[in-house]
Formats: structure tokens, sequence, C-alpha cells
């Protein structure tokens, strides 16, 4: 029984399903917290319409989070293609925490307010250009050759790998999504350019990946097929990265524009 | 941000990026090697086997006689194999577009199947194809092959029959032998050896070996 999908190099890959136990019960986890976090939680407040949305956000992340991580996705990733790799980390570290932050109502959020030092800790690592720093350094790590052959090949390796995704990816939206700690001076404006540029920085790995004569990972590279030629399967996967992040910035920035209008024309006018 | 805050933060990333470079640059594929050469020098070499095989237009192909004076890289495997062919064959055969005309013409790599029933010569053709027309497939009656690989002081072929409809498993040696233009195999180079390793030893093997 597998636990979590793992690099296994010099293994045949089959379309034989498997069952990725771990990623079933991490998602029923994730699952039974969000029902637990809105039954203790007073929606009253808020339109139907609104609550139906953040429903939907939360499905749609659980959605990226189970067809990145589990079967075929998962060992694809783990062991034979960069590229799938690769939509893994747009899935985990990139698209499915927003949403998750997303799903979550404001006055969840506020439950967080009495507890001082969880404050502290949220205002310091959630604060714009820690975050960003922290979300790039992150990316940039869990993307090194050496890094990436020497963590997959374990499933607590792999497994750690996703979660410094996800947990990367909480911190970088957190404090463009989440209410608490608040941030009045953080301008939308501010948000849409800290979003630009993360959607146009050359990362390392990245440029490792496009540029490099030779296949980078050893892992992908003595991966047996579907792979044929590793270093066109690394230029895909560095493609993906660019693009992916690029687009997903984008759609932040569309959503924030579109909250910050709405937010502009609800302000009662000067008289 | 105060300025130790800052420092912090540079400091921080500044060791990620040290880390990163540490585990980045790592040993070469085989830790045994010596020298220069990523591949494994052996202690005693070993003398190229008197091998007349079959090539795929169905021509005799005298192994000592072809590949006199050429740095020939010896693989026993079939073009079934789920695993250890393909990826050998992919890597030498990237290896090879990023090689010197000159050195590539100095040079042949021999596909010698361990399957010559189920690799047809069409099947052969196509194979090697697929990751570089200058790759030599050849066949043999087993019997032959295995005499070559005990030769060659290798393991030799053993079929694991077919189960629940899947298709047999051949075992086979997973190491190259490279043979140098004296005809004798100086360096191994075993599964997991990488594109980069290829192109940095087989002009060394053309010029001074270690």
């Amino acid at each position: 029984m597998q636990w979590w999908c793992f690099a296994q190099p010099g293994t045949a890959w089959t379309w034989e399903w498997r069952p990725l136990i771990g990623v079933w019960v991490s998602l029923a986890l994730l699952v039974w917290a969000y029902r637990a976090l809105l039954g203790r939680t007073d929606e009253s407040g808020e339109s139907a319409g609104l609550r139906k949305c953040r429903r939907i956000s939360f499905g749609a992340a659980v959605f990226l989070l189970w067809a990145s991580l589990d079967w075929p996705l998962g060992p694809l990733g783990a062991t034979y293609l960069a590229s799938v790799h690769m939509v893994q980390f747009l899935a985990v570290g990139v698209a499915a925490p927003p949403l998750l932050l997303l799903a979550i109502p404001p006055k969840a959020y506020e439950k967080l307010l009495p507890h001082e030092r969880l404050m502290k800790v949220l205002d310091q690592i959630t604060h714009p250009v820690v975050a960003f720093v922290i979300f790039n350094i992150l990316m940039t790590l869990s993307h090194w050759p050496g890094v990436v052959d020497t963590l997959m090949p374990t499933q607590l390796g792999s497994f750690v790998i996703d979660a410094v995704w996800m947990a990367g990816g909480l911190i970088f939206w957190w404090p463009l999504i989440a209410p608490v700690p608040a941030r009045p001076g953080f301008h939308p404006l501010a948000k849409i350019a800290c979003l630009a540029l993360n959607a146009f920085l050359i990362r390392p790995p990245f440029a490792m990946m496009i540029f490099s004569e030779n296949p980078i990972f050893a892992i992908y590279e003595l991966a047996p097929p579907p792979a044929t030629d590793a270093l066109d399967d690394q230029q895909l996967a560095g493609a993906v990265m660019k693009i992916g992040v690029a687009w997903i910035m984008f759609a932040g920035v569309l959503v924030i524009f579109r909250k910050w209008m709405v937010d502009e024309s609800d302000r009662p006018s000067a008289p | 941000m105060t300025r130790l805050r800052w420092r912090g933060v540079s400091g921080l990333m500044a060791a990620a990026l040290l880390v990163g470079t540490a585990a980045g640059c790592g040993l070469p594929a085989d830790g045994s090697s010596l020298g220069e050469l990523r591949g494994t020098v052996m202690e005693v070499p070993i003398e190229k086997p008197d091998l007349v095989l079959t090539d795929t237009n169905g021509d005799p192909f005298d192994l000592r006689a072809e590949t006199d004076g050429y740095l020939t890289l010896v693989f026993f495997g079939y073009t079934y194999c789920p695993d250890v062919c393909p990826v050998h064959m992919a890597t030498l055969g990237g290896a090879f577009r990023d090689l010197a005309p000159e050195v590539r013409d100095a040079m042949k790599v021999i596909f010698i199947s361990t399957d010559p029933e189920r690799d047809t010569p069409e099947r052969l053709t196509e194979w090697l194809g697929s990751f570089d027309d200058s790759f030599i497939g050849l066949r043999a009656p087993i019997d032959e092959i295995n005499e070559a690989l005990a030769w060659m002081k290798l393991p030799g072929v053993a079929v694991v029959p077919a189960e629940h409809g899947s298709e047999p498993i051949i075992g086979h040696p997973s190491a190259v032998l490279a043979y140098g233009p004296d005809g004798l195999a100086h360096v191994r180079y075993q599964f997991g050896t990488r594109r980069a390793d290829w192109t940095h030893d087989l002009p060394l093997l053309l010029g001074d070996r270690p």
C-alpha cells in the first residue's frame, strides 16, 4: 500500500490504477476541517450567493489537489515527467492556496484575533514583502535539482515538497486575500503590483530548466518512458511553470481589481 | 520593514542559495570513478569478443573487424525492455546530439539484442532510430550471446516467463562497455549514467585516457 506518490527510478510506468491512501486521508481531513469551521462560524451576515461562491472555491481547491496528487498525475509527476511535476506545482502551490483562503468566511478569520502569539507570527510572516520573499525562496529551493533528486525518491520527502508548496502558496496569498491581520496600507494597486512582479519574476529553476543543455533532474532523466526525451520534457516543464504562474497571477489581478472596483462603487460619495 | 529584518531576509536568501547550490553539485553518477572519467575504470581491461552477428539488413557483422579503430559502446538489451534499455539509449541518444561531428564519426554504438525472437530487424531499426539513426542493432542466437557475455565477464541472459498475459521479461546486463580504439574495454557505464556524463566522457575516451 502506498501512502504518497514518490519517485521510483528504473520502474516502468503502467496504466494500472494504484491507490494513494495518504492523498485521500489528507483530503478527507481537509473537508472535515472545513465543514467543522463552517459549523462554528456565523455566516448569517453573508448573502446566499457569496456562501455558494465560498463552497465552490473550496470544492475547486479540493478537486485541484485531488487531481494533481492522486493517480495518475501523482505517480507520473513523481517519477516520469518533469512537466507533470510542474502541473502539480501549479495546482498545489499556486492555484489551490488562494481558493482555500477565499473559501474561508471573514468571521472565521476574525476568530484568530484573540490568539496574540499566533497573530504576532501571522503578522510577521504574512507581511507582503516577507511573504513574497518566503514564497520565492521556497519555490526555488523545492525545484532545485539536488533537492528534488534527494527528496522525491521517498514518500516522506515527496510529501514534504508538496507541503512546502502548499505552505509557500498560503503564505504568499494570505496578505492578498485574508482580512486578518488587517493591512489598510496594502492598497489594491500594491497587491496587483505584487502579483505582476511574481508573474514576471525569473526564478533560477525556470532559467535552469529552459536554458540548461542537459537534463537537470536525475529522476526524470533516468525515468523509463512515457518520457522519450528528458530535455524536451524539462523545457516543457519550464514553460508550464512560467506560463502557468503568470496566468494564475493574472487571474488574481482580475479578482483583486474587480473587488477594488466593487468596494469603490459601494463607498458613499463625498457630499 | 526595519534594516535588521532586511538583513535577516537577505541572510536567509543567501543561505538558501548556498544550500541549493551545494545540493545541486553532486559527485559524478558513479562514485567509484577514477581520474577524470565518470564511468568505472576497470582494473583489468576486457577484450572484444570474437563474435559474428547479423545486422538489421541481414548481413553478417564481425564485431571485431567492423569496429576496429573506433570507440565502441556495446550494450546488450531488448526493445521490449520497459526500463533500463530505453533509458540508456535515450541518454546516449541525447548525448550524441551534443557531440562534435568528429567525435560521433569516431564512435559506434552497438545494441545487441537479448531477445532475438521478438526483436525483428524492422523493430530494431525503428526502435534504435527513435534514439539515433547511427546506432547499430545486431542479432545472434541466444547461445552465442551468452558466450559473448561470459567472455565479457557480464551476467548471462535470464528469461522471466510471461504472467497473466504480460510480456516476458528478459534479464540482461545493465552496463554499457566502452571499447577503445585499441579493442579493449577500459571503462564500463552502469545504469544511472546521465547525458552529461556521456558528453563529458566520450571525447575523453577518444583522447588521452587516464
